[in-house]
């Protein structure tokens, strides 16, 4: 017979679709939990080359998968079934649409004559996540799959990335289909011109000349475009001084003389108080944020904006830009770089001003007493740990502990939940930084309350060998939240206590975990040699003073010129 | 104010729910809307209601895959 030339026809279930679809997309490793409504993928992975990781809550899967997106610099991928399932995904989908992470979040469904029915475990997981992610799909048909994957991962990773959402009745991952259709193109923002709109480049430039007191405001949009080396070379050329967000953190050197630390609610004054007095914010892949902010009107208030970002619907959102430039962040950088012609020297005043308020604000360490001093703590381990280590964190005193002290040396080694706020984020997000980048060193930094969100996860670590390092740093309180009640809801403190927490060196033998205890400043430098030397997954329990306080603050409503600090 | 938009939508599942709960999310509120599919796509026609910048709410829809034009009309 003569061979006709057309490729041979594959029949594949929709479940072995999927599997192969993932598979060419490069994707090498998922997080999930199986059940009922997933079983078809289930039974499809036994063939396949994907390595899952089988956590221990669904919420662990994609907060999992949220640390090897951000620590890997691909797409996470995470799995479950249908309703529970489903909805405990939701806190880490959410966490990755806050944080523009690229992730694919894949759930199971009761087949779909019984969608509409309250069938055993059905939720409409769709319509819960509409406000949370970058796209969704119901496939409907087996042969829709394969190209909702690719769809689904170019729109996860495309732009301002984010994460989708795919829903797959049971018989559709039981249905056999022959082929891959090919799926009607999608609407979506019509495609960015990469370059910045030359008017509006010129306009910056010129700003940029007349400025007397130019400051960098750099957020995370600069991480995800990995465009840390056009900013450095923009500051470079310039000479002009940097703030950072928490997600920015990383994105210049933390040594680099222009920056002058992160701003904002528990920023560092030299960087407020430059914010306040700059005359124009030259600001990068950052949205004015409230803990950025503080009182959004009196931010920067005799500053012009040029904002720089590749989401246009973030530019003007809550103040307004004289300029805008969309297009690449990075491009966008190097061509202000290229083009303007203003060495640091014309700006020598406003450097030496900046310069003054980066000494005179300067960390200090040296705080009395025989406790641990959690910032010296940090500061301290992740000078030994080295600029390629990476860190993971929860919420609260302690992670604000490390965005201060922590001495982060790129975006993608600082994980922590920015926009969400989601306790319970450090130890599975670790796990998939580890995962993702298996010769770093990476730590989880924890509190007593977060802890204890996903602390289930720390029998992953265990099943397969995961040597992330953990530093709980036990208070026995809701640190962040005993802060708050003392400072401004007259001490009167309100469920807060976790004086009763677990034993949690023997909690964490319990699941097969190297740990020790720690509780005098003597101890610290033991502690972090024992952790460094490691070999597998290790947790140091650190008790901490209680009262600690997280410092400066700037009080909710207020200017971030209206700092309170320790002695206030 | 009112503000009146017009969308072209790709008509697949969710993508007038995803339309609407953009508006209503980001301040805007749903005053009257005449919606009808044909072909592949969806004309939605939507009067709103809200004291925010629309210019910025259309920028928000336009960041919908679905959508693939939007026409608006203040006042
Ligand atoms: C899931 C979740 N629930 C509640 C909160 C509110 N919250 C923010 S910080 C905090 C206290 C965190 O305590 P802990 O983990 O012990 O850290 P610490 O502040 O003591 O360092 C709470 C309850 C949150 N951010 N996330």
């Amino acid at each position: 017979m003569a061979d006709t030339g057309a490729p041979e026809t594959i029949v594949r279930s929709g479940a072995q679709w999927l599997v192969a679809a993932l598979e060419a997309e490069g994707v090498d490793t998922l997080f999930g939990y199986p059940g009922g409504a997933i079983m078809p993928v289930y039974d499809a992975l036994v063939d396949s080359r994907l390595r899952h990781i089988l956590v221990r809550h669904e919420q662990g899967a994609a907060l999992a998968a949220d640390g090897y997106a951000r620590a890997g610099g691909r797409i996470g991928v995470c799995l479950a079934t249908s309703g529970p399932g489903a909805t405990n995904l939701l806190t880490g989908i959410a966490n990755a649409y806050m944080d523009s992470v690229p992730m694919l979040a894949i759930t199971g469904q009761v087949a779909s004559p019984l969608m509409g029915t309250d069938a055993f475990q059905e939720v409409d997981i769709f319509g819960m996540s509409l406000p949370v992610v970058k796209h969704s799909f119901i496939v409907r048909r087996a042969e829709d799959v394969a190209a909702t994957v690719r769809e689904a991962c170019a729109i996860a990773r495309g732009g301002r990335p984010g994460p989708v959402l795919i829903d797959l009745p049971k018989d559709v991952q039981l249905a056999r289909a022959a082929a891959a259709a090919a799926r009607a193109p999608g609407g979506g923002p019509a495609a960015q011109d990469p370059r910045p709109d030359a008017a509006a480049l010129a306009a910056a430039v010129t700003l940029l000349a007349r400025s007397e007191r130019p400051l960098l405001y750099v957020g995370g949009g600069v991480g995800i475009a990995r465009a840390e080396p056009a900013l450095r070379a923009l500051v470079a050329a310039t000479g002009i001084p940097v703030v950072c967000t928490l997600k920015g953190l990383g994105a210049i050197e933390p040594d680099a003389p222009e920056f002058l630390g992160m701003l904002g609610m528990h920023g560092s004054p030299a960087a407020n108080h430059a914010v306040q007095s700059c005359d124009l914010l030259l600001v990068a892949g950052a949205r004015f944020d409230d803990r950025a902010t503080g009182k959004l009107d009196s931010f920067a208030p005799g500053a012009r904006v040029i904002h720089i970002d590749t989401d246009a619907a973030e530019i003007g959102k809550l103040r307004g830009a004289d300029v805008a430039l969309g297009g690449t962040l990075g491009i966008a950088l190097e061509a202000l770089a290229a083009q303007v012609r203003r060495p640091a020297g014309a700006i020598a005043d406003w450097r030496a001003h900046c310069a003054a308020l980066r000494t005179l604000y300067a960390n200090r360490y040296d705080a009395p007493g025989q406790d641990i001093y959690a910032p010296a703590l940090l500061h301290e381990l992740s000078r030994a740990a080295g600029p390629g280590a990476i860190v993971a964190c929860d919420v609260g005193q302690h992670q604000m502990w490390v965005a201060q002290h922590w001495r982060i040396a790129a975006c993608d080694r600082h994980l922590t939940s920015g926009g969400l706020g989601a306790m319970g984020y450090g130890l599975p997000a670790a796990l998939g930084a580890q995962l993702a980048r298996p010769d770093a060193k990476v730590f989880c930094v924890s509190g007593d309350g977060s802890i204890m969100m996903n602390i289930q996860e720390l029998a992953t670590a265990r099943r397969y060998g995961i040597p992330v390092k953990i530093v709980l740093l036990d208070n026995g309180c809701l640190g962040m939240v005993r802060q708050w009640q003392e400072l401004f809801f007259e001490q009167r403190y309100s469920e807060i206590d976790l004086s009763d927490n677990p034993g949690f060196v023997a909690l964490a033998e319990a699941f097969g975990i190297e740990a020790f205890g720690i509780g005098r400043r003597e101890e610290v430098p033991a502690a972090i040699a024992r952790l460094l030397a490691a070999d597998g997954p290790i947790l140091c329990h650190v008790r901490i003073d209680p009262r600690a306080n997280v410092w400066p603050l700037v009080p909710p409503g207020k200017s971030n010129g209206e700092m309170m600090d320790a002695a206030a | 104010m009112r503000q009146r938009l017009h969308v072209t939508l790709r008509d697949a599942e969710g993508a007038l729910q995803r339309l609407l709960g953009t508006a209503e999310r980001r301040g805007f509120r749903v005053c009257a809307m005449h919606a009808e599919a044909g072909g592949d796509a969806c004309e939605v026609a939507l009067t709103l209601e809200g004291a925010r910048d629309a210019a910025l709410l259309v920028r928000q829809i336009q960041r919908l895959h679905e959508v693939r034009a939007v026409k608006w009309t203040p006042g």
